[in-house]
């Protein structure tokens, strides 16, 4: 079981902590005060699901959470490269996190059933922080589309670029059978399915379709872009200073 | 001359079921379902909470401060309110009388 356990409990945490650093970026310059404060909120939400699965790692006999989400170098992580993006825009990050959130509810509704009990029981604590998430982006979208001319040009944009993106959340490896068949999750391709049913209806609504995209795979078998090393070396910056440091 | 394109929404928090909704602060927002999503995090993140209430800024009707004389009792009528009752101390806490 171990192997394929570590390896799915890896992606979930190295794809939190990289969103929610990344996310991080907004505090101080969000669009408005409220929306600064609530999405540095969840993206404080996002690193704290980012140590309970670092934290279950550890117990699998890993390093401590600090080590692993500070002392590994980029290709060790195992996060899908949807998450190193720059932010870009408020309409890129928000077209992101409609992606990401909507993955994150169908992803915790599958783990909410794994056979590894700590990992079951994670996913159906983070179920109600996900929720508001899910009702957030949902939100931003309808907005930013019903908005004005550039706010939806920008959304359109957003999604555009993101999406090829978002697909290389359900990448596979070489471990998948395994965490299939061990019962620890649902394949990538039925989470997949159940992510579009998520997202069509709500991007239809607001009078969006998505274009046709091929996935960009690699970040799961450690392939990353040129980004994750710039975030890497600024989230690292101070536990590296002084790694036996007590905080 | 207004701070912000959005509206401003007046927000009030219930703690418990069956609790009187209380006015925590305000937020702007772009509509109540926006205001919604916007209260959840500034008003309902560590208190705990089991329902949010948004009220358009604008519709709410005030009495103006200038008239606040007539808010002022001219003849002691103190007889009239509960606080000396000791049941009222009681439910504070304080029934040792």
């Amino acid at each position: 079981m171990t192997i394929a356990l570590k390896t799915l409990l890896y992606r979930l945490a190295d794809d939190e902590v990289i969103i929610g650093h990344r996310n991080t970026e907004w505090t101080g310059h969000g669009p408005i005060l409220e929306e600064d404060i609530a999405f540095s909120s969840m993206a404080q939400d996002e690193l704290g699901h980012a140590q309970i699965y670092y934290s279950l790692l550890h117990d699998l006999g890993e390093a401590n959470p600090d080590q692993l989400a500070f002392l590994r170098e980029a290709q060790a992580f195992q996060c899908a490269q949807f998450v190193e993006l720059p932010r870009g825009d408020w309409a890129f990050s928000v077209a992101r996190q409609f992606f990401y959130d909507a993955a994150e509810s169908v992803r915790l509704a599958a783990l909410s059933k794994s056979a590894y009990a700590p990992l079951a029981q994670a996913a159906r604590k983070f179920a109600g922080e996900e929720k508001y998430h899910w009702l957030h982006a949902k939100t931003w979208i309808t907005h930013l589309a019903q908005g004005t001319g550039e706010s939806r040009a920008r959304l359109e944009a957003g999604l555009k670029q993101a999406y090829p993106y978002a697909l290389g959340l359900f990448e596979t490896t070489a471990a998948d059978a395994a965490i299939v068949s061990e019962n620890l999750c649902a394949p990538e391709a039925e989470l997949q399915t159940a992510w579009q049913a998520l997202i069509t209806p709500v991007l239809a609504e607001a009078g969006l379709a998505l274009p046709a995209a091929t996935p960009v795979y690699g970040g799961r078998a450690g392939q990353h872009t040129e980004h994750l090393t710039p975030l890497l070396n600024d989230m690292q910056l101070v536990f590296r200073m002084e790694p036996e440091a007590g905080w | 001359m207004s701070d912000t394109q959005w509206e401003l929404y007046e927000v009030f928090h219930q703690k418990a079921r069956g609790e009187h909704h209380v006015h925590v602060g305000a937020v702007h927002a772009t509509d109540p379902e926006m205001a919604l999503v916007m209260a959840k995090e500034q008003y309902a993140r560590r208190m705990a909470c089991v329902n949010l209430w948004v009220v358009k800024a604008s519709d709410i009707h005030a009495t103006d401060y200038a008239d606040q004389d007539m808010f002022a009792h001219a003849t002691d009528k103190s007889y009239r309110e509960a606080y000396g009752y000791k049941v009222v101390k009681k439910m504070r806490g304080k029934a040792s009388e």
